[in-house]
């Protein structure tokens, strides 16, 4: 009980500084950019376009969206707080590491997947329009941004428990690792938060669904899991040999 | 709660050694009880070396931590608070390694330097989130009584960002204060806070130290340590200049002369006796102000009767000149 009411404590504070500054609004602007171009599309075609859903939810959601908003909301839940000293107030308590990355995570992944599921499912009802087919495709692209949501929060936790640079770091992740090595490098897909959120959307998707593959398979839920409980665990060791980084 | 220090483990500058001062001991630190023990110490950032081999223990007391900016003293006091890792040596908190036991923290209470408090909290929610971190029964009490001590109760409902810098000192010290921790370190305390907030301070911190509190606090300002200070650890340039009672250190540097100021009956007679003395190799008759340099405070102190009452001369006044702090410091820190 008394865990709990620690973690309740830094996740209300952690989401108080996350919530009440301009991010936030930067962050619907960012993921509100799909729904936008839903419309745009829907009113340029007079209609829906069910053979676009998959395309541009996997183009713009999963590969460009999901991790920049994961990439702001995970390096500002600790990084930032690290950076500018916030954070020595928590650290310096007698808790476990875990306790302090916990409520992070539940705090930043929480507020990414919420944002990445509305735009979701509203930028796939406007694309794909409401036939039972395209209403699975979305679901299932929703389910996938939830959770690789939390998975690229948890990683930009670790980098940030682990370097002053956890959002340089993270950008190259996604858009270096993600975006380039894994289309030269095959291999370096299994290490990749993208492939396993295509992979849980793969299995949740109708299975005639063009275009939907993953090196990883259907198991995409089995990766995305270990991965989240390995970084996770990653993130609180890290932050528990955690030093200040000024020189006096 | 005074170690006698026959010798320092870190050679603090030339003829002057560490002085057995209140609650502050450089020798037999592998088997001291001190609630602070710093054992043969460094810390490096790549090239550079913030602290260096330094070794002292601390008992209950107020301790100053005494150096120019980038002396090393907030290093030290994140070593102390397990926040850096010693690149050599150990760091004891209560005999329990610093680095990597977040159990220390029930016994330590820790005022950084950075002012940074989330400035959406109010001063009641950041002490109370102090209390609930710290697992306290009753947090809200505990909060309470926290931000009393500083004297904060009537802006504690208002937003930190709203805060002076003074006021933001005190609710990081309520903070640190909240679960009543044995050992306080505090780095710079007093920034920012008006003269009235600095006594409050004061006094509060001698109360702490009165009740068995091992308080140790850094500060660049003199004047602060001189006051409120029982004994002194100075730190320059990553090292241990000095350590123990400042009036004692200065007794111990021998190689620099002390000056008193003398008021009599009869100056110069007194003078000319003086001159007689072997401890004395110098005497000042100016503007009706006698000046005595003297080779060794203690001798001079135990003759100085002796040699007026022999010449017939009666004493009104022997203080000496260069003993304050600043003295102290500007001599050590030049020597280094």
């Amino acid at each position: 009980m008394s865990r709990l009411s620690v973690m309740l404590a830094i996740g209300t504070v952690t989401a108080r500084g996350l919530v009440g500054r301009r991010r936030t609004l930067l962050m619907l602007l960012v993921a509100g950019a799909p729904v936008i171009l839903g419309a745009f599309l829907r009113i340029g075609n007079a209609g829906p376009r069910p053979n676009r859903l998959e395309p541009s939810l996997e183009g713009l959601l999963v590969s460009s969206v999901m991790p920049l908003v994961a990439l702001v909301f995970g390096t500002a839940a600790l990084g930032a707080e690290l950076d500018d000293g916030t954070a020595i107030h928590i650290l310096t308590k007698p808790i476990p590491r875990w306790t302090i990355i916990l409520p992070k995570l539940v705090v930043a992944g929480g507020l990414s997947a919420g944002l990445l599921v509305v735009s979701t499912i509203l930028s796939g009802a406007l694309i794909g329009g409401l036939g039972q087919n395209e209403l699975q495709i979305t679901t299932a692209f929703a389910v996938g941004v939830a959770i690789g949501s939390f998975l690229y929060v948890s990683i930009f936790l670790a980098l940030s428990a682990a370097t002053s640079r956890g959002l340089i770091i993270g950008l190259a992740y996604a858009l270096v690792w993600e975006g380039l090595l894994a289309g030269a490098l095959p291999g370096t897909q299994l290490l990749s938060v993208r492939e396993y959120v295509r992979g849980i959307v793969s299995a949740l998707a109708p299975p005639d669904t063009p275009g939907l593959s993953s090196v990883v398979g259907s198991q995409g839920f089995l990766y995305a899991g270990v991965a989240l409980v390995v970084i996770t665990v990653l993130a609180s060791l890290r932050l528990g040999v955690y030093q200040v980084r000024s020189v006096d | 709660m005074t170690e006698p220090v026959p010798a320092p483990t870190t050679p603090a500058t030339g003829g002057t050694g560490a002085a057995s001062g209140a609650g502050v001991a450089t020798a037999g630190l592998a088997t001291s009880d001190q609630p602070i023990v710093l054992d043969a110490v460094s810390r490096w950032f790549g090239n550079v070396v913030a602290v260096n081999d330094i070794s002292f223990a601390i008992g209950s007391g107020i301790t100053g931590l005494l150096g120019p900016n980038g002396a090393g003293k907030s290093t030290l006091l994140h070593l102390l608070s397990g926040l850096l890792e010693p690149s050599a040596g150990r760091v004891l908190i209560e005999g329990r390694p610093a680095w990597r036991d977040p159990a220390i923290y029930r016994r330590i209470g820790l005022v950084p330097e950075r002012e940074a408090v989330q400035p959406f909290l109010t001063g009641r929610q950041f002490v109370e989130l102090a209390a609930r971190l710290q697992e306290l029964p009753d947090p809200e009490a505990a909060a309470r009584r926290a931000i009393a001590t500083v004297d904060l109760g009537p802006v504690a409902d208002r937003t930190v960002g709203t805060y002076s810098k003074g006021m933001r000192q005190r609710v990081k010290i309520a903070a640190a204060l909240v679960h009543e921790p044995p050992i306080l370190l505090l780095d710079e305390p007093f920034n920012g806070m008006d003269p009235r907030q600095r006594l409050h301070m004061m006094d509060l911190l001698r109360t702490m130290a009165a009740a068995g509190r091992t308080i140790l606090f850094s500060s660049h300002i003199l004047e602060e340590v001189e006051r409120l200070a029982d004994g002194i650890l100075v730190i320059h340039a990553g090292r241990l200049a000095a350590s123990g009672d400042y009036r004692e250190i200065r007794r111990l540097m021998t190689d620099r002369p002390h000056t008193f100021l003398v008021r009599s009956s009869d100056d110069r007679a007194l003078a000319a006796a003086f001159l007689a003395e072997p401890a004395v190799f110098g005497a000042e008759l100016r503007d009706e102000r006698l000046t005595i340099r003297v080779s060794e405070f203690a001798g001079f102190t135990r003759s100085v009767a002796r040699v007026a009452r022999d010449a017939g001369v009666r004493l009104f006044e022997v203080s000496p000149t260069d003993d304050s702090l600043e003295s102290v410091f500007e001599y050590l820190v030049s020597r280094r």
